[in-house]
């Protein structure tokens, strides 16, 4: 059993696919917000795995870099979607 | 890759996709909130079965924390303007997306192409990204995070000024 790139894209775009089906598919907004941390998931997943099997003989950890911005974009993507959307009895 | 990090990688892929699906498909915020979490654990297994340790750590923290953020009962609902047409067709184009997402996996090399600095696919692409422009794609990655960070300490405070 092993894993190689092929794997890896299945896998992300699995995630992409996903949240594109979330954020289009649910009526409610701040439901449809949550698809977007799964795309970002994917294109996470992508960028590790290219880095782990593609990139090799170029500087390291630069795949792992943008996994974790793209995961505190994504945290900070649902904050902002939340914050406009509001409070319960805000207004 | 041994067999324990393929295994390992596997089990994840599975949990992942599986509470991918929940968020899309469960109906109440609480359950979407923990799907949201079932899918940062598998991410970060995911990540780990990868050799990528810190960012499973950093990456099981931010999910953990944006599906405490969904699960929240404080915020409002918002229905959204999109007829019930327009979803099923972007549900329908969400479908269309993992086809060709699978296409391009089960190509491995996104296209072959050659442009006139060499050939073009993955593996040249990420050399791009990850070696010649690194510097400038980590400069564009925190300045899109400052904007959102900015963005949601703006609206914060003029909702409290409201």
């Amino acid at each position: 059993m092993s894993v190689d790139l092929v794997a890896v894209f299945f896998v992300a775009a699995g995630l992409v696919a996903a949240g594109a089906f979330a954020a289009a598919w649910r009526r409610d907004l701040t439901a449809a917000l949550a698809g977007v941390p799964l795309m970002f998931a994917g294109a996470g997943v992508a960028m590790v795995g290219i880095e782990r099997f593609s990139a090799a003989g170029g500087p390291h950890l630069v795949g792992q870099e943008f996994a974790v911005l793209l995961a505190i974009a994504a945290v900070a993507l649902v904050a902002l979607g939340l914050g406009v959307s509001g409070r319960e009895g805000s207004r | 890759m041994d067999s324990l990090h393929a295994i390992g990688f596997y089990v994840s892929s599975g949990i992942s996709l599986a509470g991918a699906l929940g968020v899309a498909l469960l109906p109440r915020r609480d359950q979407r909130g923990a799907a949201l979490g079932v899918v940062g654990l598998g991410l970060a297994g995911l990540y780990v079965s990868l050799s990528a340790g810190f960012a499973a750590l950093l990456a099981l923290l931010c999910y953990l924390g944006a599906a405490w953020l969904i699960a929240s009962p404080q915020y409002r609902s918002i229905e959204g303007v999109a007829g019930a047409a327009w979803r099923q067709m972007g549900a329908v184009g969400g479908a269309g997306l993992l086809a060709v997402l699978a296409y391009s996996a089960f190509r491995g090399d996104l296209v072959h192409a050659v442009y006139y600095g060499g050939e073009f696919g993955a593996t040249a692409l990420s050399r791009l990204m990850f070696a010649r422009d690194a510097m400038a794609t980590e400069a564009v990655a925190a300045l899109v995070l400052v904007v959102l960070a900015g963005a949601t300490a703006a609206w914060r405070v003029r909702e409290r000024g409201r």
